[in-house]
């Protein structure tokens, strides 16, 4: 069961997002048959598979949320927007207890309420009639097992039920309806409620307790009705619809109704739940024919038995010859019942040949959820779990590492047992070994990059709840979101779009009417653009509303004293929109609950750059704000230049390095405490990586010449010195963990080949 | 008035509503056996139907309607259920 549940999760993870994705465009394109089917098909599977798991709560608010989309797909009703609210909500409910399916294997102890009134906001949605015009509703589903009280319905009512059915081939529930004790205060009146019932086969009363009559209120509801139904579940679950929390309503299999209780000649009811129920009702058949009887008598029970059988050939899809049966029949009524036990058997053999008739749950799957089988498996996409993919990633990495240690070797076979030959077929293998590694990177890399879809896919929603709460109108456009990227970048990038684009619809649209009055259309855009740039992932969020007022903006950060008034008046425009990514910095008058979550420009720049990406903004007052963001492709390989202070070695991130210089010790002019040099006539401040790092200075006497490795970091340049260069490296970096999590300056550390641990300097931070 | 009460008999006439709860209550405390006449009845609410039922009232004619008469005198048993009209 686990396993199933294991499947269930992520399955059920895609229809919703599915369903959602599909609501959001039905909504503005509401005659599109195709994305109504889309969604309905989404919301009718995960209902399916759900009825697998003993969580009625989810599965009857899916099951609500279905009839509506079924109402809409037949076009009894029309899709608005507080539809649309409703079905993303109960979505968001599902959504939320799939998570808790997920963390405890259970539903939270209020799924059953919550799932109570989002079905009945859903149903009251229905127009009273759609119930049994929607096919998909009429299915029955077990929800519930066979209520125990349906031993002691009567034989006579029991046969009734059952000579329905025979008839009718309609399916049998058992309603189980308990209303509260308030009830009769609501105006309700459940015995009446349950006379409204069609195809009210048996009913039956139970009193909740012992109270006599002495004591009793008499206006408190102190009974249960048990009702035996030939209806689908739909139309039972629309007639309870307002008190659908207080009835269980369970599917009666005809293996519940036990066939020694009824009447010797009675025949099974036709509709087998699963093939077991089938062979039982041939069986039973086989039985009736054999009994002895007048003609009369004979007759009767061979009309029976061939509504049975036909009932029966029908549910099981089996392609008998037409006309096969009733001549069967009518062989048998004149004493010839050979063809008809003939036929009987064959059916009896087909049903043996129905894979998987001894697993029932197996049974229920195939019956349940065929649409979501078939199409699934045409692609052929593996699931695999995240960690198994990272673990190989890992495992790659350190055989990328372990392979550079072939050279070293090879230097020894030369160098320490003089074998040269040795050496060049070691540096051969290692030629091969190192191709191989590389392509295995390269494969693994390709498994981790993920379309930018996977975080794109939130907005459409987010931007029209946020739309619909402001009053604005907004068209959200999304381009490139196919451009992939690594799973680290495309999981980074989630929250700062989250809050760029919030402040775009928060702080930069205008609202429809300011709109029009400034001569733009009354809905605004806002555009998603995602591609690919070299070997960096460029991603957009634009908008065209008021943009951004550099003037507002330097007052801001004044009257914050972000600034001082000379600096504020030497900014340049595009000087003075960067300074919102200055931390402390919130150009909004109040906040509001949107941008309320305290995070500012600034974090989203820091949590761009935690992943070596960058942020620039350009904005025109009135015509509105572009922010880009651009990011590596991936993060699982960084070239590092290596450098030696004091005795350590240490990574320095290669796309800060500017340039090495050797500096001739003459050229350092020392300004106070500082210390600075001119490199093409621009004065390079200089810093000493011993000061910084606090390693020993190495004590030589005399330097003559100082190895300064010119690197740009957020916008400056700093000359940095060190003891000596090294060459340039790929590395894997891995973050520090443990108890070096929390240090500052480093960004990591990686494998050398010859077993030592290198250091990766985060330059940003160490400054 | 919906709801005549004699000495041993409470007479249902017409649409009987949950008004006429605390008077059937009253009048079934008061007694050991009690017969209810449903014949002019033609709607019955669960709280007349619960104190019928929990009182073991014999119901001495079933309603005129007969979807309504079938129901009743089967859950009221011991009331002429086999003599109701049946069917529906």
């Amino acid at each position: 069961m686990t396993t199933l549940l294991d499947r269930f999760i992520p399955e059920s993870r895609d229809c919703l997002d599915s369903a959602t994705a599909g609501l959001l465009k039905l909504e503005r394109n509401p005659a599109d048959d195709g994305l109504v089917n889309e969604v309905f098909r989404s919301v009718h599977t995960l209902k399916g598979a759900s009825g697998l798991f003993d969580i009625p709560a989810l599965t009857r608010l899916l099951h609500a949320g279905e009839d509506v989309l079924g109402a809409v797909r037949a076009a009894q009703l029309p899709l608005d927007s507080a539809m649309v609210d409703l079905l993303l909500g109960a979505l968001d409910r599902v959504s939320e207890w799939v998570d808790s399916l997920e963390a405890t294997a259970g539903l939270p102890d209020d799924a059953d309420g919550i799932s109570a009134v989002l079905s009945k906001q859903l149903w009251a949605l229905l127009p009273s009639s759609t119930g049994a015009a929607n096919p998909a509703a009429a299915d029955c589903m077990d929800l519930a097992p066979p209520p125990g009280w349906l031993a002691d319905v009567t034989a006579s009512d029991r046969q009734e039920a059952l000579n329905a059915i025979l008839v009718e081939g309609l399916s049998l529930h058992a309603v189980s309806y308990t209303p509260d004790d308030g009830c009769f205060y609501r105006a309700e009146d459940p015995f009446n409620l349950v006379l409204q019932l069609p195809g009210l086969l048996s009913l039956t009363l139970v009193r909740r307790d012992a109270e006599g009559l002495a004591e009793a209120d008499p206006f408190r509801s102190a009974l249960a009705y048990n009702a035996l139904v030939a209806q689908p579940r739909s139309e039972i679950e629309h007639l309870f619809r307002y008190v659908i929390d207080q009835v269980v309503i369970a599917a009666v299999p005809a293996s519940a109704l036990d066939p020694a209780c009824g009447d010797k000649s009675m025949a099974m009811p036709a509709r087998p739940s699963n093939p077991v129920v089938a062979g039982m009702i041939l069986a039973e058949q086989r039985r009736i024919i054999a009994l002895p009887g007048d003609e009369a008598s004979l007759k009767a029970r061979l009309t029976a038995v061939e509504a049975t059988l036909a009932s029966l050939l029908a549910s099981l899809d089996w392609t008998a010859p037409p006309g096969e049966l009733a001549a069967a029949a009518a062989e048998a009524r004149i004493g010839e019942p050979d063809r008809l036990l003939g036929l009987i058997a064959a059916l009896e053999s087909h049903l043996k040949a129905v894979p998987g008739d001894s697993d029932p749950v197996a049974v229920q799957a195939s019956r349940r959820a065929p649409t979501a089988a078939e199409p699934k498996h045409q692609g052929r996409v593996l699931k695999v779990d995240q960690d198994k993919v990272d673990r190989l990633m890992i495992l790659i990495a350190e055989m990328v590492v372990s392979k550079n240690s072939l050279p070293y070797l090879a230097r020894r076979a030369e160098d320490v047992y003089g074998s040269r030959e040795m050496g060049r077929e070691i540096k051969d293998q290692y030629a091969v070994i190192d191709r191989l590694a590389q392509e295995m990177q390269r494969a693994i890399l390709d498994v981790r990059m993920l379309p930018v879809s996977e975080v794109f896919e939130r907005f459409p929603r987010l931007v029209r709840d946020l739309s619909r709460r402001l009053d604005k109108r907004i068209e959200l456009k999304v381009i490139g979101e196919e451009t992939a990227a690594d799973k680290t970048i495309i999981e980074a990038l989630g929250d700062p779009l989250i809050h760029l684009v919030r402040n775009a619809i928060d702080h930069g649209i205008e609202l429809p009417e300011h709109r029009v009055d400034m001569g733009k259309p009354e809905a605004a855009t806002i555009l998603l653009r995602a591609f690919q740039e070299g070997d960096q992932v460029i991603i957009e969020v634009s908008d065209d509303g008021k943009g951004i007022d550099p003037q507002a903006i330097k007052q801001k950060a004044l009257e914050k004293k972000l600034i001082s008034q000379d600096k504020a008046e030497s900014l340049s425009d595009q000087e003075a929109i960067d300074l919102i990514f200055l931390p402390g910095f919130s150009t909004a008058q109040e906040v509001s609950d949107l941008s309320g979550r305290g995070v500012g420009m600034d974090v989203v720049r820091s949590a761009v750059e935690k992943v070596n990406g960058s942020v620039t903004l350009a904005s025109r007052k009135g015509e509105g704000t572009l922010v880009r963001l651009s990011l590596p492709l991936s993060m699982a390989v960084s070239r590092v230049m290596m450098v030696e202070v004091g005795d350590g070695l240490f990574g320095v991130p290669m796309d800060g390095v500017v340039e090495t210089v050797k500096l001739p010790v003459e050229r350092i002019r020392r300004i106070k405490q500082a210390e600075a040099f001119v490199l093409r006539d621009a004065v390079i401040p200089m810093v000493r990586m011993h000061d910084l790092l606090e390693t020993p200075r190495r004590l030589l006497d005399e330097i003559l010449e100082e190895a300064v490795l010119v690197a740009r970091i957020g916008g400056r340049t700093v000359g940095l010195v060190v003891d000596r260069f090294r060459e340039g490296i790929d590395v894997i970096l891995k973050p520090m963990d443990g108890l070096l999590a929390g240090m500052r300056g480093y960004s990591g550390s990686a494998m050398l080949g010859d077993g030592r641990v290198l250091l990766v300097l985060n330059l940003k931070e160490l400054l | 008035m919906p709801l005549t009460i004699t000495k041993t008999l409470a007479r249902f006439e017409e649409a009987c509503t949950v008004e006429e709860a605390l008077p059937l209550l009253e009048f079934l405390r008061g007694r050991k056996t009690a017969k209810a006449d449903l014949s002019r009845c033609t709607y019955l609410h669960s709280a007349l139907l619960q104190l019928l039922f929990m009182g073991r009232v014999k119901i001495v004619a079933l309603p005129g309607d007969p979807r309504l008469a079938r129901w009743i005198g089967r859950l009221l048993a011991g009331g002429p259920a086999q003599n109701g009209p049946v069917g529906q």
